[in-house]
């Protein structure tokens, strides 16, 4: 179990090479929402905090323009 | 910003993505986006990239008061330029901005010089994604029509 738990989980942006999170890419930031349109924990989305603090800005653009919702049902 | 090819010196590259309202005629829309064009040039800005509007629904309806009456949509015309200008200026662009009437909203940020991310790609891929589903699909059920035949 503690070799588990001490296994890296991947990195979506570095697999698919997206060194900028932009806020316009709807289909990459829904992946890191959930049901109710808020924003995963990083255990669930398993991102590097600096991942993880672009990825939240991006959805939070992206919430503005209207191009993701604030809360779903 | 990292990329530093034919950059102009104290300069940053922002992104402008606006909302156009949709009740404004589609052959006007050259001329809503010739405006935003116009407020970036006359603050010597220099335009790098862009992507025409094109209608898109919204996530949730927004609203814009222009005068007396105020106008909900759950739609609008989405697009984006990129340039790069002066901090100084930048905060001169987004006041002019914000005084046009026929942007129902926008966003004025840093962005990275080389373009990722643009509507249109997106719309391609996803199209095609749809088309491969679909041919597989098809595929499928060519299969269990074969093997019920048998």
């Amino acid at each position: 179990m503690i070799f588990l738990s001490k296994m890296r989980k991947p990195n979506y942006f570095k697999e698919n090479k997206i060194e900028y999170i932009d806020y316009k890419d709807v289909d990459v930031l829904k992946k890191f929402l959930t049901p109710h349109a808020r924003i995963q924990s990083r255990k669930r989305s398993s991102a590097p905090s600096k991942s993880e603090r672009q990825l939240a800005l991006a959805i939070k653009r992206a919430r503005f323009l209207g191009l993701l919702p604030y809360v779903s049902r | 910003m990292g990329n530093s090819k034919g950059k102009k010196e104290g300069s940053t590259i922002y992104e402008v993505c606006y909302l156009i309202l949709p009740s404004i005629p589609e052959d006007k829309l050259d001329d809503i986006v010739g405006s935003i064009r116009g407020i970036i040039t006359e603050e010597s800005g220099v335009e790098i990239d862009f992507e025409a509007p094109f209608r898109h629904p919204l996530a949730y309806s927004m609203s814009k008061t222009i005068g007396a009456s105020r106008y909900v949509t759950s739609d609008a015309y989405i697009g984006w330029i990129k340039f790069e200008v002066e901090p100084a200026k930048a905060v001169v662009i987004k006041d002019k901005l914000d005084k046009l009437e026929e942007i129902l909203r926008f966003l004025l940020v840093k962005a990275p010089r080389n373009t990722t991310f643009t509507f249109a790609k997106a719309k391609a891929v996803a199209k095609e994604k749809e088309e491969e589903l679909e041919s597989a699909s098809v595929e499928d059920s060519s299969m269990v029509k074969e093997d019920v035949v048998k």
